[in-house]
């Protein structure tokens, strides 16, 4: 959840100068559900995903992570997360890093070998996990990302990009996951440009423009109906316009 | 919160890691490489010549055989040492006024207290300078970060990897070389060992500074070449301050002497530590000191064992800004 969250990057010498990311969002992501987050480039989604796991901390406002602050660490044990572009140790194999990535999870060292093994399989990865990463196609990276994203069998999935580079069997994949995490009633973050994919595995979306959320709803609202915008793009097109000109 | 077991949990496999990133980038085997020429190096060295003697009436200082005092100790057959030291399985032939064993001492304080002590940690801390950086990129890091490991655990982790790494690495070299050494001249100095902890020590200190340069910049370039130039300047401020406290310039003002002695106990002592390896080895014997630490010593006023405490201070100084940096740092 995020209550009235600003991010300023500092920009220039000392930080004088900042270029404001996120700008006063106020958003809830009901649990059990899957929530797309979509934007024109630079609308701080991104930045938005990484307030939420910590990566960076907000310049005002509160954001709260399973409903615990997100100075709390232990919290992102239930989280799990894929992101666009990720760059893994390319000396490490995609078992080891598995396993390596389990063990900084916290996942008992009993359960990380068959858990590996089970996830490597449902990749599709399972006749390479001896490969070093460097032999891997970007395709191969990203399923990888989401054997390490599915390692602490966690309550929130963060995907950022996921499809990017992924081949046909692998979007399959993805939506099979996201529809699994549905029917488990736990909840999924989608960030995304790809608007079908939004509109085939998302509940619900947030349309961030400018940093700031010029919309929120059920996806089922903004899809074609009689009288309305014949596509989601086109019922998108004048919420990015609005938020862009506000 | 972060509660103990997690950081153990992390910094392990972080330390794990790191020695597979080692295995990877060749570096582990270049390392081994070197180790392995020492080794044969020292498999090829002979000396011959009288034992280490304690006579009573030895003359503490070697001299060469024309010396009238020399030459005075020879008529009165007080032994003197003296003999023939052969390199390369035989290939080069030298002749040597010392003992058998002064000899050995003489290759082990080449191997470690110069070769290892000054060239291997040097190299070491150029060839793992981009071991961080590439770490804490952007790009590599942020799925970690994600993770619920306290942050401090993976710069410390990863910190600790590289010590352990180049421990190692310290371990083969001096353990290699002592036993290539021994089994060829039968001569086996314990003393020797010493070099391990020394080497690691020196290491980490400087790794610990590599460290907060790679948290600050992300740029292997000014981990690698920032660390180099601390190196330098400690060194100098080492020297220094040992050469004006033994022979105090009338000039020098009090500030200036002030400043240079907190300068001194601040900042790591490298030749400090090649002294303490220096006295290990009882190098006196059959080598010249460093002029400056031997008046320093000569003063009365050195304390090896502070000097010791105080550079580790400084490391873990070092890593805790690092650590303070990295733990709020936006990503």
């Amino acid at each position: 959840m995020f209550d009235n969250v600003g991010k300023t990057y500092p920009t220039g010498p000392f930080g004088r100068g900042g270029v404001a990311a996120v700008r006063g969002v106020s958003l809830t992501v009901p649990a059990g559900t899957a929530f797309g987050l979509l934007g024109p480039n630079r609308a701080g989604k991104t930045t938005l995903v990484k307030l939420l796991l910590s990566l960076c901390k907000p310049t005002s406002g509160t954001i709260t992570r399973l409903g615990g602050p997100t100075s709390d660490r232990r919290t992102l044990a239930r989280v799990g997360y894929m992101h666009e572009n990720h760059a893994f140790p390319r000396y490490l194999s995609a078992a080891e890093l598995l396993t390596f990535y389990g063990g900084l999870t916290g996942v008992k060292t009993a359960d990380l070998r068959p858990r590996v093994d089970k996830l490597l399989e449902r990749v599709g990865l399972a006749d390479r996990r001896r490969e070093p990463i460097a032999r891997f196609s970007k395709g191969m990276v990203q399923r990888l990302g989401l054997a390490q994203a599915l390692l602490n069998e966690p309550e929130l999935l963060i995907l950022d990009e996921p499809t990017e580079g992924l081949d046909l069997s692998g979007r399959q994949l993805l939506r099979d996951v996201v529809a699994e995490f549905r029917a488990a009633g736990k909840t999924v973050l989608l960030v995304s440009h790809v608007l079908p994919e939004v509109e085939a595995l998302c509940d619900r979306l947030a349309v961030l423009v400018a940093g700031k959320v010029a919309h929120e709803g059920a996806v089922a609202d903004l899809l074609p109906k009689a009288g309305g915008p014949p596509t989601l793009e086109a019922a998108l097109k004048p919420i990015y316009d609005r938020g862009a000109a506000g | 919160m972060t509660t103990v077991p997690s950081a153990v949990r992390t910094v392990r496999w972080m330390v794990r890691d790191t020695f597979r990133q080692s295995l990877a980038t060749k570096l582990f085997w270049v390392m081994l490489g070197i180790t392995l020429l020492a080794t044969t190096f020292c498999a090829g060295v002979r000396v011959s010549g009288t034992p280490l003697t304690s006579h009573p009436a030895e003359i503490p200082m070697r001299l060469p055989a024309n010396d009238p005092e020399r030459k005075k100790a020879d008529a009165a057959y007080i032994p003197t040492g003296g003999g023939e030291m052969t390199l390369g399985f035989g290939l080069f032939r030298l002749k040597t006024p010392n003992s058998r064993d002064d000899g050995v001492r003489f290759v082990q304080l080449w191997f470690a207290g110069v070769l290892a002590d000054t060239g291997g940690v040097l190299l070491a801390l150029l060839w793992t300078a981009g071991f961080l950086p590439a770490f804490l990129e952007p790009q590599a890091v942020t799925v970690l970060l994600a993770k619920p490991a306290p942050r401090w655990t993976l710069v410390v982790g990863k910190y600790l990897g590289v010590v352990l790494f180049v421990a190692l690495q310290a371990v083969l070299f001096v353990g290699g070389t002592w036993l290539a050494l021994g089994l060829a001249t039968g001569v086996w100095h314990a003393a020797y060992w010493v070099a391990v902890p020394l080497l690691v020590v020196h290491f980490g200190v400087f790794y610990a500074v590599s460290a907060f340069l790679a948290v600050a910049t992300r740029s292997t370039v000014v981990a690698a070449f920032g660390t180099l130039l601390f190196w330098v300047v400690c060194w100098a401020v080492n020297l220094t301050h040992h050469s004006l406290a033994a022979h105090p310039p009338e000039n020098l003002s009090g500030a200036a002497s002030s400043l240079l002695a907190a300068g001194y106990w601040i900042l790591p002592k490298p030749v400090d530590l090649s002294g303490i390896f220096f006295d290990a080895l009882g190098a006196a014997d059959f080598s010249a000191k460093v002029p400056e630490l031997d008046a320093f010593q000569v003063v009365g006023e050195w304390q090896p064992g502070l000097s010791v405490l105080a550079s580790v201070l400084f490391a873990a100084g070092m890593l805790a800004i690092a650590v303070y940096e990295f733990k709020d740092m936006d990503y």
